[in-house]
C-alpha cells in the first residue's frame, strides 16, 4: 500500500509538528507515508473566493503530486472534502477520479483502512473535541446534531478510548467554528464572534485540551485563545494520539 | 402575449426533465387516547372525557360559566344562534362555541373541523373559547391516515391544533392571540 | 453596505448579539427535539424533497391543472409576471369592491412585492395582522425572519412600541399583556376588514386547494369575516396531490417552530356562500431561477426559517444584515438571482458549515449553492478586485511548488522579525482584530521533512 501524506499549505508552514504527529502516528499504525514534495494546496481559498477557475492549475499540481499512490492521507477534513468534493470542475481523467476517492482525512484512513478503532495509551486530561464542519457534515465523520441526539464520531470514539481522558461535554456539541477559510478575513467581525462563542463553551464546561481533526479551524481558536490568554491547550488530535504511543 | 401565457412559456421551457413522483407510505403509529390526549395538552388544550353523549349539556355546564354566550349545533341550551349569515356583530360577542369535530390526529392533537360543522366559518376563531365533541373511535395516528380519510376537503375546512398562540414576543408563548383563547376536547365514546 | 459591514453594526451590541444567538438556537433546539421524536423524519424529508422535485419538472403541467380546478370551485385566478403586475392586480381587486380597509396575514410573498407600500399610497389602510408583522408594521421596519418577523426586537422594544402606538403604559414589557391589548386591537380591524389578504403555504393541484398555516389564526379570522380573501401566491408553492399535504404538515412546524403542526392547517377551496376568492400566481424571477440548473433547488423551499435558526453566521448578524425579503442562507441563494450586483457579498455570508442544509426539510442543497453563487459572482467580476487580484496571484504561487516553498519561508521569516504591532495591525490585517496569529516555526514541514535522512527524497 502506497501512502500519501497530504500536508495543507498552512499546515506545512506554520504546523509542521502537526504533520510531522500524523507522519509518526502512521508509521507506530505501521504505515510509512511518503510526502511528495510536489504538493502545495488544496486550491480551497481560491474556490471558496468564488476563483475556481483559477484554481484548476492549483488541482492539476495537486493529481500529478498524488496519483501514483494508493492513499492521500491528510490531518485537515477541510481540504479533504474540497478535493473529494469540488475537484469535478476539471477533467475526470482516470487520475483526477483515483485522487479524489482515495484521498481521506487521517482518522478516516486510520479507522476505515487501516481497521483501527482503538489505540492504547494514557491523556490524563479534560479534552474538548471540536468537530470541523467539512469534516463532520461534509465527510460524515461524525453524527450531525440535525439528525440525532447521539454524539458520536471517529475522532470521539478514538479519544475516548485513551485512559484518564475526560471528553468535554459541549453545550452545542458541533457549531461551527467561524473560521470558513477566507470568510475569516472578509466577515472578519462574525468570525471572531464565532470563534469566541466557541471557545466559550468549552471554557465553560472544562476542557483543558482542545483538540479536532482539521487544523484549520484549531489555527482560528487558537488564535482567539492566545488573545484572550486563556489556560486552554490546543492540539491537533495527531498530536494526542501520536504523544501517547510509545513508539 | 399575458402575463399567463408567458409564464407558462417559460416554466415549460425552464424545467427541468421530468422526475417521478414518489408514492407516499402510510406511517403508522399510536392512534391511543393517551397519545392525543397527552399531544392535545401539550399544544395547550385539554381533554374531558364525557361518560357518555347524554352527558355532555351537564359536562358543559359544569366546564363554563352559565352565563357565557354560547353557540353550538349540538346543544339545546345554547343562547346565540348562528348560520353562515349572521352579522358579525353577533358573532364577535360569542364567547363559546362548541362544536362537532370529525377526527383526531393522535401524532399533534389536531382536529378535523369542516366548514358545515362550524355554523359560521369565522366560529371557531371568533369564539373566545372553543370546545370540540370528538368521538373517541374517530382517532388515528398520524397526519397520513388523516389525508387518507379525507375524500374531500370542503369548501373549507381546517386541521385544528390546541387554542390560538403566538411566541412573537421574545419567543415566549402567549395562548390566545387571535383565535380562541382555550380549547377544550370532549371525549365522548 | 456589504453584509459584513451590516453585520459589524449588529456585533457592536455584544449582549444583544448572545441575546439574539440564544434565542434562535433555542428554537433550533426545538426543533431538534421535534425531529429526534419523530423516526421517520429523514425519510420525510427526502420524501418532501423528491415531492417538490417531481412538481417543478412539471410545473407548467401541475400550473394548469391548479388554475382549472381552481376556476371549476368558483376562484378567480390571477397571473404576475412580476412585482408590479402583483401589485396593480390587487389594487384593482380592491378598486373594483370599493374597499379601504384591508388585513392580511403573513406573507412573505407580498414582502417581497413591496405591496403594503403600494396599496398606502394608494389610500388603503392595510394591517397586518400576524402580531410580529404587526409590531414591525408600526416600528416600520422590515421582517427579520421568515417565521419569526419580530425576533430581533426585545420584549421592552415591543413596550415601548406599544406604548407609542397602542396607548400601553409605559415600562410595560409583559408579553401576555401586550398580546392581549394587540389581539383588543386586531379584533376591531378584523370585524371592520372589508378584503382580507393572505399568503399560500401550499397549493394543491388536484384539488385546486390553497392551504395556509397559522399559529395565531388570524389569516382564517381575517379571511372568514371579510368579503374578499385574496391569496398571493409564488408558483414553487405547488404540490400535486392532497395527500402530499400529510408529508408537509409534518415537517414543516416541526422544522419551523418545534410544534407537532400549527394550530389551524386552513384549507380554502371555495369561497363561502357571496363571497370571492381571488388567488394570484406570482412569477416575479421565479422562472429564471427555474432555469438555472444549479440554484432551481431552492424553489423548493417552504419557508419555514429552519436554515435562519440554524446559521451561526445569522444568529449574530441578525435578519436586517442580509438586506433582502427572505434572509438567511434560503435568502443568500435566492438574492443574487434578483439583482447580483446589489446582493453579492451574501454568499460569502457563510463559512460554509452546511447546517442549513442538514436541517432543511426539502433537502435543499443550500451551502453546496453558496458556492456556486461564489463561482457564478466571480465569473460575472462580482468580486472586489483585490480578492479576485490577490487569488489570481494566490493560484500563480500554489501552482508551482518551488515558488510556494520560496514564498512560504519568506512570509514566516517576515512574521517572526516584524514586530507584533506591525503584523497584527487591525488596519489591514482583519485576522489580527480579535486572533494572533500563528508563533511562525523556524522551518516548515518540508523542510524538517527533507532533513530526515531514512526518507526518500520523492
Ligand atoms: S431553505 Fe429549507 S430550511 Fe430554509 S426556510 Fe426554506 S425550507 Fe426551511
Amino acid at each position: 500500500m502506497k501512502v500519501a501524506l497530504f500536508v495543507p499549505c498552512y499546515v506545512d508552514q506554520f504546523y509542521p509538528q502537526v504533520a510531522i504527529a500524523s507522519l509518526q502516528l502512521l508509521e507506530k499504525l505501521g504505515v510509512r507515508a511518503h510526502f511528495p514534495k510536489q504538493q502545495t494546496c488544496c486550491g480551497q481559498p481560491m474556490a471558496n473566493s468564488g476563483c475556481e477557475q483559477d484554481a484548476k492549475p492549483v488541482y492539476h499540481n495537486f493529481v500529478d503530486a498524488f496519483q501514483d499512490y494508493d492513499y492521500v492521507v491528510g490531518p485537515a477534513g477541510s481540504c479533504v472534502y474540497h478535493v473529494r468534493k469540488h475537484f469535478d470542475i476539471i477533467e475526470q481523467t482516470p487520475a483526477v477520479q483515483h485522487v479524489r476517492t482515495n484521498t481521506l482525512e487521517l482518522f478516516d484512513f486510520i479507522i476505515n483502512v487501516l481497521g483501527i478503532t482503538e489505540i492504547p495509551g494514557s491523556f490524563p486530561h479534560k479534552v474538548g473535541l471540536h468537530l470541523s464542519c467539512h469534516g463532520q457534515r461534509g465527510l460524515h465523520q461524525a453524527n450531525e446534531s440535525e439528525m440525532t441526539p447521539v454524539r458520536d464520531g471517529q475522532l470521539r470514539r478514538l479519544l475516548s478510548g485513551l485512559q484518564g481522558l475526560e471528553l468535554t461535554e459541549l453545550t452545542r456539541n458541533d457549531e461551527c467554528c467561524g473560521f470558513g477559510g477566507t470568510f475569516c478575513v472578509s466577515e472578519a467581525g462574525i468570525s471572531a464572534r464565532m470563534g469566541q462563542d466557541r471557545v466559550q463553551d468549552h471554557v465553560r464546561n472544562g476542557t483543558q485540551v482542545l483538540t479536532g481533526g482539521d487544523m484549520s479551524c484549531l489555527m482560528h481558536l487558537e488564535g482567539i485563545v492566545r488573545r484572550q490568554k486563556l489556560p486552554v491547550r490546543v492540539l491537533h488530535a495527531a498530536e494526542i494520539l501520536n504523544g501517547v504511543i510509545i513508539g | 402575449m399575458s402575463s399567463r401565457e408567458k409564464i407558462l412559456a417559460a416554466v415549460t421551457a425552464n424545467q427541468p426533465a421530468e422526475v417521478p413522483l414518489p408514492t407516499v407510505p402510510f406511517f403508522e403509529g399510536d392512534a391511543s387516547v393517551e397519545k392525543f390526549t397527552a399531544l392535545v395538552q401539550a399544544i395547550g388544550g385539554r381533554v374531558v372525557e364525557v361518560a357518555a353523549l347524554a352527558h355532555l349539556e351537564e359536562v358543559v355546564r359544569q366546564l363554563f360559566p352559565a352565563d357565557y354566550r354560547m353557540a353550538s349545533p349540538l346543544l339545546s341550551s345554547t343562547n346565540v344562534s348562528v348560520d353562515a349569515q349572521t352579522p358579525l356583530a353577533v358573532l364577535a360577542d360569542v364567547e363559546l362555541a362548541v362544536l362537532q369535530g370529525e377526527f383526531g390526529v393522535a401524532e399533534n392533537g389536531a382536529i378535523w373541523l369542516p366548514e358545515e360543522n362550524m355554523l359560521h366559518r369565522a366560529l371557531p376563531m371568533i369564539t373566545q373559547h372553543l370546545a370540540l365533541v370528538l368521538s373517541q373511535q374517530q382517532l388515528v395516528a398520524t397526519m397520513h391516515q388523516a389525508y387518507a380519510r379525507l375524500a374531500t376537503v370542503g369548501g373549507y375546512g381546517t386541521f385544528l391544533a390546541g387554542p390560538s398562540k403566538t411566541a412573537d414576543i421574545e419567543q415566549s408563548l402567549v395562548i390566545g392571540a387571535h383565535g380562541a383563547r382555550s380549547l377544550t376536547v370532549l371525549l365522548v365514546p | 453596505m456589504s453584509h459584513s459591514e451590516r453585520s459589524d453594526i449588529f456585533l457592536l451590541d455584544a449582549e444583544r448579539t448572545t441575546w439574539h444567538d440564544e434565542t434562535l438556537w433555542f428554537v433550533r433546539e426545538k426543533r431538534d427535539k421535534a425531529v429526534y421524536a419523530t423516526p421517520e423524519f429523514q425519510k420525510l424529508r427526502q420524501l418532501a424533497s423528491d415531492i417538490k422535485d417531481h412538481t417543478l419538472s412539471r410545473l407548467d403541467f401541475y400550473l394548469q391543472q391548479f388554475e382549472e380546478n381552481a376556476r371549476r370551485n368558483g376562484v378567480h385566478v390571477h397571473w404576475a409576471a412580476d412585482a408590479t403586475e402583483h401589485n396593480a392586480i390587487v389594487l384593482g381587486l380592491l378598486r373594483q369592491h370599493g374597499a379601504t380597509r384591508v388585513v392580511k396575514s403573513k406573507s412573505m410573498l407580498t414582502e417581497e412585492c413591496h405591496l403594503n407600500p403600494h396599496l398606502l399610497a394608494n389610500g388603503i389602510e392595510v394591517i397586518d395582522t400576524d402580531l410580529g408583522e404587526r409590531i414591525i408594521q408600526l416600528r416600520e421596519e422590515a421582517p427579520s425572519h421568515v417565521v419569526l418577523p419580530a425576533i430581533h426586537l426585545k420584549k421592552e422594544d415591543v413596550g415601548d412600541t406599544f406604548h407609542k402606538y397602542l396607548g400601553t403604559e409605559k415600562g410595560n414589557n409583559d408579553p401576555q399583556q401586550l398580546t392581549e391589548t394587540a389581539r383588543q386591537h386586531l379584533r376591531e380591524k378584523f370585524l371592520a376588514g372589508q378584503v382580507a389578504i393572505s399568503g399560500v403555504n401550499f397549493a394543491v393541484a388536484e384539488t385546486g386547494t390553497v392551504v395556509v398555516c397559522t399559529n395565531e389564526g388570524n389569516a382564517d379570522l381575517g379571511v372568514n369575516l371579510a368579503q374578499v380573501h385574496i391569496a398571493c401566491m409564488g408558483m414553487e408553492k405547488l404540490i400535486p396531490r392532497l395527500s402530499d399535504l400529510s408529508v408537509f404538515t409534518r415537517i414543516l412546524t416541526r422544522s419551523a417552530t418545534g410544534q407537532p403542526i400549527t394550530t389551524y392547517t386552513s384549507h380554502f377551496t371555495r369561497p363561502a356562500e357571496g363571497k370571492e376568492l381571488h388567488i394570484v400566481i406570482v412569477d416575479n424571477g421565479r422562472t429564471q431561477q427555474l432555469g438555472r440548473p444549479d440554484f432551481r433547488a431552492s424553489l423548493k423551499c417552504i419557508r419555514c426559517g429552519a436554515c435562519m435558526n440554524t446559521c451561526p453566521v445569522y444568529r449574530r448578524s441578525g435578519g436586517h444584515s442580509y438586506d433582502f425579503t427572505i434572509p438567511g442562507p434560503i435568502g443568500a441563494i435566492l438574492s443574487p438571482n434578483i439583482d447580483m450586483r446589489k446582493h453579492a457579498s451574501l454568499p460569502f455570508a457563510s463559512t460554509l458549515c452546511g447546517s442549513c442544509t442538514d436541517v432543511c426539510p426539502v433537502k435543499i442543497d443550500i451551502h453546496t449553492q453558496l458556492y456556486k453563487w461564489r463561482q457564478v459572482l466571480g465569473e460575472a467580476g462580482k468580486l472586489p478586485a483585490s480578492k479576485k487580484w490577490s487569488m489570481r496571484l494566490l493560484s500563480r504561487v500554489l501552482a508551482k511548488p518551488g515558488m510556494y516553498s520560496a514564498g512560504g519561508k519568506v512570509a514566516r521569516q517576515a512574521l517572526r522579525l516584524l514586530p507584533h504591532g506591525l503584523t497584527h495591525g487591525q488596519g489591514y490585517n482583519p485576522w489580527a482584530i480579535a486572533r494572533e496569529l500563528p508563533e511562525p516555526p523556524q522551518q516548515s514541514f518540508r523542510e524538517w521533512y527533507a532533513q530526515q535522512p531514512q526518507n526518500d527524497k520523492a
